[in-house]
C-alpha cells in the first residue's frame, strides 16, 4: 500500500498577533510548526504503514525553510518527503495550491490514499484537501477521525453534526482529517531525527520535477482576489453583578427596564 | 563539519522543548526539589534513544551516537540549563565522566566503552573530587595499588574515597582519578564492583534533584585495561585537555539558567500594574533590575557562540576562553538570578514564581568545573604569559582590530571597546614594572577585567556582523545598542576598576594613568546610553511578550 500525506508549515497561530493598523499578521519572531491537523494526519498515516507495511510519501509546498517540517515527517516515519519548492509557486491561493499538489502527486505516480489536515491554522479555509481531489478525479472523505484499512477498502469515522459517520470506500481515496481536543503531538527522540538526516534527505522539487501549466500556477493561477483581511472585532465585556439573589433578582429587573424590554 | 545540521538541530531542541513543556512543570521541579529527590523516570527517557536521547548528541557517531559538534551541544545545554540545572548536571555528568575515556582512551577502550554507553544507556560519572583535592587536586589521597603476575601488570586495586559526585548513587559506569605509581590515572569502574560504595545523597542548597555523593572504594579490583589509556600518569593531563570544551558548555547551562530567569522577570514586569501603570514601563526599573541582565546574557551567548565555533574548527584547547565564558556567564547569571527575585518583589521571594528556584541552582555553576575564584586565576595566568610574550602587544592588537570595526560601523561601540582594551593593557604594563601580580587580589581582579574585556570585543565582532547568528532572537538595531551599551560600561568598569587596583596595589601616578587610560574620553563615551537602554527596555518587552 502507497500512502501519501499532505503537509503544511504554518505559523505558532497561538503566537501570532494581529497589526491593529494594517491588518496583517505580526511573524517576526513567531516560530513554524507543522500545522497540528497535519500532524495527527501524519500520525495516523504512520500507524497505518505500520500495520499494513505500507510506504508513506510525505509532500509539502512551500517555501524552502519548509523543508524542517519535512524532515519532522521523516524523522517521525515517513519513508520519503517531498518539498515543492519555486518561485513559479509563490502567491497561490488554494485553486493553485490544489493544482499544483495534485500535479505533484501525479508525479509521485501510484497511491492508495492521501491524507490532508481538515484545515491549515493560519488559511483556515479547509479547501485545499477537497481541492486536490478533485483534481485528481479522487473520491474524497472529510473530516476524519480514524481510518481502518481492511483490504482494497478504507473504513473512515467521520464527524458529523451530532454525531459521527462510518463511510467505507474502495481505495484509491483522499481523506481530510480533524484531530481530537487533547491532542498532543508527537515528536521525534534525537537519534531518529539524526537517522532521518543521514538515511532519507528529503527530496526538493522545483517546477522542473512536475508536468504543469505555468499559466495555472502562482498568483496568475490564483482566482481569488483578497479584499481585505482584518480580526473579527472582539465583542463587549460583559458586566459582573454580585450579591445575594434577592438583590442580583432587583439589579436585574432595574436593567431590563432601562433597556425598555419589561 | 558536524554531523548534525542545522534542521535537525532545531528539530532536536523543539522535541526537548515540547518533552519540558508537556512533563516538566515548575510544580513538579519544585516537588523533587523540595523532597530532594532523583527523578528516575525523567532521566530514563532523557537516556531513551525512543523518547529523548539526549546523551546521544555526545557520543561519537562511529560508535552509535550522533556526534554533535559544540554549536551543536552548547545549544543543548543552554536548554537544558533554561529546563532545570539539576536535570542539565545529571545529563552533563554523563559527558564528563565519558571525556577521559574519549580523550585519553585507546581506540579499543573508545569503541568498547563508548559503545557500551551508547547501547546500554549508561548513566556515567566524573569522579575526581575528595575531601581534601577539590581546586587542589594535586593534593589526591585515592591510590591505585598495581597488581602483578609474573612480573605483568594484570590489574589495580584502588582505594580512597570521592566527594560530591554528580551521579554518583545512579550511575551505572564511573571513571575515577586515583594516584598509580606513574602518577595521577584514569580508571574506568563498572557499578556493582567489590568493594565500591556510594554514600548517602547529599542534601544541597541548590539542583537538589541531582544526585550528589560519596563514593568509597576500598581495595577495589579492576583490570589492567581499565586503565584509561593504558599508560600511568596521563590523568591530569587528560584532565586538562577538556576543560576549554566542558567550561564552555557549563558557560552555556548558566546562560540557559540566567536567560530564564531574566526573561520570567520582563514578562511579569509587563502585568504588574503599579502606580497606575505596568513596571515595564518605569525605566528606574528596567535600567536597574532588567536591561543590564539582559545586555550582559546577550554578550555571554555572543562569546560562548564564538569559541565554540573556533572550538569545533580547531578541536581542542581554548582553555583560556573556557574559563573566560565560564566565569562571565556564571557570575552574570547567579547577579541576573538575584535580581529576578528582586524584579518579581515578595512573589520573587516565594517557590510559586521559578526566580526562587533559579537563583538557588545557579549558585553551584560558580563552584563546580573550577570555582570562580581559580577561573580568575587561570584567565589571568594565562593572558599575563601573553602580554609578556608580545610586550603588551596582545591588547593593542585587539584594540587595532575594534579601530578597524568602528571604521566600517560606527554603531556597534567599537570605539569604547577599543579604549577598554588599548587602557587594559596599560593597566597590565603598570602591574608588571610594579610587580602587582606577586598580590592574589591583583591577579584575581585582572582575571576578572580580563574576562570582561575579551567578551566585549566578541560582542562588538557579532554585532559588525551584516547576519546576524542562530540563536540570537533580536533585530539588528537592538542587537547592536546591546553591544554598544556593553562595549561603553566594559570600558568604564575595567578602566576604572582597573584604576583603583593598582593605585591600592602599587606606587602609581593616579592622574598619569587616567590620562594614559584616556578615562575621560572613555566616560565622554557614555553619552546616549541612557536612550539606548530605554530602546532596549522597550524591545525586551516587545520580544519577550507577556501574552
Ligand atoms: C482569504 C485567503 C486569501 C488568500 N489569498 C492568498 C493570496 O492572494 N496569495 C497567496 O499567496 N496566498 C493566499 N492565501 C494563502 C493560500 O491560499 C493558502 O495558504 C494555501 O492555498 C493553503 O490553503 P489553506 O491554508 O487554507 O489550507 P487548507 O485548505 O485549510 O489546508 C487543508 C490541508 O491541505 C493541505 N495543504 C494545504 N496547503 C498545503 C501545502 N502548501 N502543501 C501541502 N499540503 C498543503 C494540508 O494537509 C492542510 O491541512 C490566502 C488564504 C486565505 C485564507
Ligand atoms: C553539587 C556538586 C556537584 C559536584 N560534582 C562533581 C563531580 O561530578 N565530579 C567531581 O569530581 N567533582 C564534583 N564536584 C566538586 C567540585 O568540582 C568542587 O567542589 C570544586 O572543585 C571546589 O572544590 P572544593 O569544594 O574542595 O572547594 P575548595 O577548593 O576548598 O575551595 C574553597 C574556596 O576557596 C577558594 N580557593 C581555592 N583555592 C584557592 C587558592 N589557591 N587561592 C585562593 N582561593 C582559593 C575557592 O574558590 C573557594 O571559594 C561537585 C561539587 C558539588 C557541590
Amino acid at each position: 500500500m502507497e500512502i501519501i500525506s499532505l503537509i503544511k508549515q504554518v505559523p505558532d497561530s497561538t503566537r501570532v498577533k494581529v497589526d491593529p493598523v494594517t491588518g496583517t499578521l505580526i511573524r517576526a519572531g513567531v516560530p513554524s510548526i507543522l500545522n497540528p491537523y497535519d500532524h495527527f494526519a501524519l500520525e495516523q498515516a504512520i500507524k497505518l504503514k505500520k500495520e499494513h507495511n505500507a510506504k508513506l510519501t510525505v509532500l509539502s509546498m512551500g517555501p524552502p525553510q519548509a523543508e524542517e517540517v519535512v524532515r519532522l515527517a521523516l524523522s517521525l516515519g515517513a519513508d520519503r518527503g517531498i518539498l515543492l519548492s519555486d518561485r513559479a509557486f509563490a502567491g497561490s491561493d488554494t485553486w493553485a495550491t490544489s493544482y499544483t499538489l495534485a500535479q505533484a502527486i501525479r508525479k509521485i505516480g501510484k497511491f492508495d490514499l492521501i491524507l490532508a489536515g481538515m484545515m491549515a491554522i493560519d488559511g483556515d479555509t479547509a479547501q485545499t484537501g477537497p481541492g486536490v481531489a478533485q483534481q485528481l478525479r479522487l473520491p474524497q472523505i472529510t473530516f476524519c477521525n480514524e481510518l481502518k484499512v481492511e483490504g482494497k477498502k478504507l473504513i473512515a469515522k467521520k464527524l458529523i453534526e451530532g454525531g459521527h459517520e462510518i463511510v467505507e470506500c474502495i481505495m484509491p481515496v483522499l481523506c481530510t482529517m480533524i484531530m481530537p481536543h487533547e491532542y498532543h503531538p508527537s515528536y521525534p527522540s534525537f537519534m531518529s531525527i539524526y537517522k532521518a538526516q543521514v538515511e532519507k534527505p528529503a527530496e526538493l522539487w522545483s517546477l522542473k520535477n512536475i508536468d504543469a501549466e505555468i499559466k495555472l500556477l502562482g498568483l496568475e493561477g490564483s482566482p481569488t482576489r483578497v479584499d481585505k483581511i482584518y480580526p473579527p472585532v472582539s465583542k463587549e465585556k460583559g458586566t459582573m453583578y454580585n450579591g445575594s439573589p434577592s438583590e442580583m433578582v432587583e439589579i436585574l429587573i432595574q436593567i431590563l427596564k432601562e433597556e425598555e424590554v419589561i | 563539519m558536524s554531523s548534525v545540521d542545522l534542521i535537525s538541530l532545531r528539530l532536536m531542541l523543539n522535541s526537548l522543548k515540547q518533552y519540558w513543556k508537556k512533563n516538566l512543570s515548575l510544580d513538579f521541579l519544585q516537588e523533587l526539589d523540595k523532597k530532594n529527590e532523583y527523578p528516575k523516570k525523567v532521566i530514563d527517557d532523557f537516556y531513551d534513544p525512543n523518547i529523548l536521547g539526549v546523551n546521544y548528541l555526545l557520543i561519537p557517531s562511529e560508535f552509535g551516537g550522533i556526534g554533535g559538534n559544540n554549536v551543536a551541544v552548547y545549544q543543548l545545554c543552554e536548554m537544558l540549563g533554561r529546563i532545570d540545572l539539576g536535570i542539565a548536571t545529571t545529563a552533563f555528568a554523563t559527558f564528563l565522566g565519558c571525556d577521559p575515556i574519549r580523550v585519553g582512551g585507546t581506540p579499543e577502550q573508545n569503541a568498547k566503552w563508548m559503545g557500551r554507553i551508547a547501547a546500554e544507556q549508561m548513566i556515567v560519572a566524573y569522579g575526581a573530587t575528595e575531601a581534601d583535592a577539590g581546586s587542589d587536586l594535586l593534593n589526591l589521597k585515592t591510590r591505585a595499588k598495581r597488581v602483578e603476575e609474573n612480573g605483568k601488570i594484570t590489574g589495580y586495586r584502588i582505594t580512597g574515597n570521592k566527594q560530591w559526585i554528580s551521579n554518583g548513587g545512579v550511575s551505572d559506569l564511573y571513571t575515577i582519578l586515583a594516584l598509580a605509581p606513574g602518577g595521577a590515572s584514569w580508571f574506568i569502574v563498572e557499578k556493582g564492583t567489590e568493594g565500591f560504595s556510594a554514600d548517602k545523597h547529599e542534601d544541597k542548597h541548590g539542583i537538589r534533584l541531582s544526585n550528589t555523593t560519596g563514593l568509597a572504594l576500598d581495595d577495589v579490583y579492576v583490570p589492567v585495561d581499565h586503565l584509561v589509556g593504558l599508560v600511568e600518569g596521563q590523568g591530569f593531563v587528560q584532565a586538562q585537555a577538556v576543560f576549554g570544551y566542558t567550561r564552555l558548555m557549563v558557560a552555556a547551562m548558566a546562560l540557559g539558567v540566567g536567560s530564564e530567569a531574566n526573561e520570567t522577570a520582563i514578562r511579569y514586569a509587563q502585568q504588574r500594574i503599579l502606580a497606575k501603570g505596568p513596571l515595564s514601563e518605569k525605566m528606574g526599573y528596567m535600567h536597574k533590575l532588567i536591561v543590564p541582565h539582559a545586555v550582559n546574557l546577550e554578550a555571554a551567548r555572543c562569546f560562548i557562540d564564538r569559541n565554540s565555533k573556533r572550538l569545533d574548527e580547531i578541536n581542542e584547547g581554548l582553555q583560556t576562553e573556557g574559563a573566560i565564558a565560564k566565569y562571565f556567564t556564571t557570575e552574570v547569571a547567579d547577579n541576573c538570578a538575584d535580581d529576578s527575585i528582586q524584579a518579581l518583589g515578595g512573589y520573587g521571594y516565594t517557590k510559586d514564581f521559578s526566580p526562587e528556584k533559579l537563583k538557588r541552582d545557579i549558585k553551584i555553576a560558580k563552584i563546580y568545573e573550577g570555582t570562580s575564584e581559580i577561573l580568575q586565576m587561570t584567565i589571568q595566568r594565562d593572558r599575563w604569559q601573553e602580554h609578556l610574550k608580545t610586550k603588551g602587544g596582545f591588547y593593542i592588537n585587539m584594540a587595532r582590530e575594534m579601530d578597524a570595526v568602528h571604521a566600517k560601523n560606527p554603531d556597534v561601540g567599537a570605539d569604547s571597546a577599543s579604549l577598554c582594551l588599548k587602557g587594559l593593557s596599560a593597566i597590565l604594563e603598570v602591574c608588571r614594572t610594579e610587580r602587582l601580580t606577586r598580590h592574589q587580589h591583583v591577579t584575581f581582579k585582572i582575571g576578572d577585567l580580563i574576562a570582561k574585556a575579551e567578551v566585549s570585543h566578541s560582542f562588538v565582532i557579532a554585532a559588525s556582523q551584516d547576519k546576524l547568528f542562530e540563536g540570537v532572537r533580536f533585530d539588528k538595531e537592538t542587537y547592536q545598542a546591546m553591544a554598544r551599551v556593553n562595549a561603553r560600561e566594559t570600558a568604564f568598569n575595567v578602566i576604572l576598576d582597573g584604576i583603583k587596583l593598582v593605585t591600592g596595589a602599587g606606587n602609581v601616578d593616579a592622574h598619569a594613568l587616567a590620562a594614559q587610560t584616556n578615562l575621560i574620553q572613555i566616560i565622554q563615551k557614555q553619552q546616549q546610553i541612557t536612550a539606548d537602554m530605554d530602546l532596549l527596555s522597550v524591545k525586551l518587552c516587545e520580544i519577550f511578550n507577556a501574552r
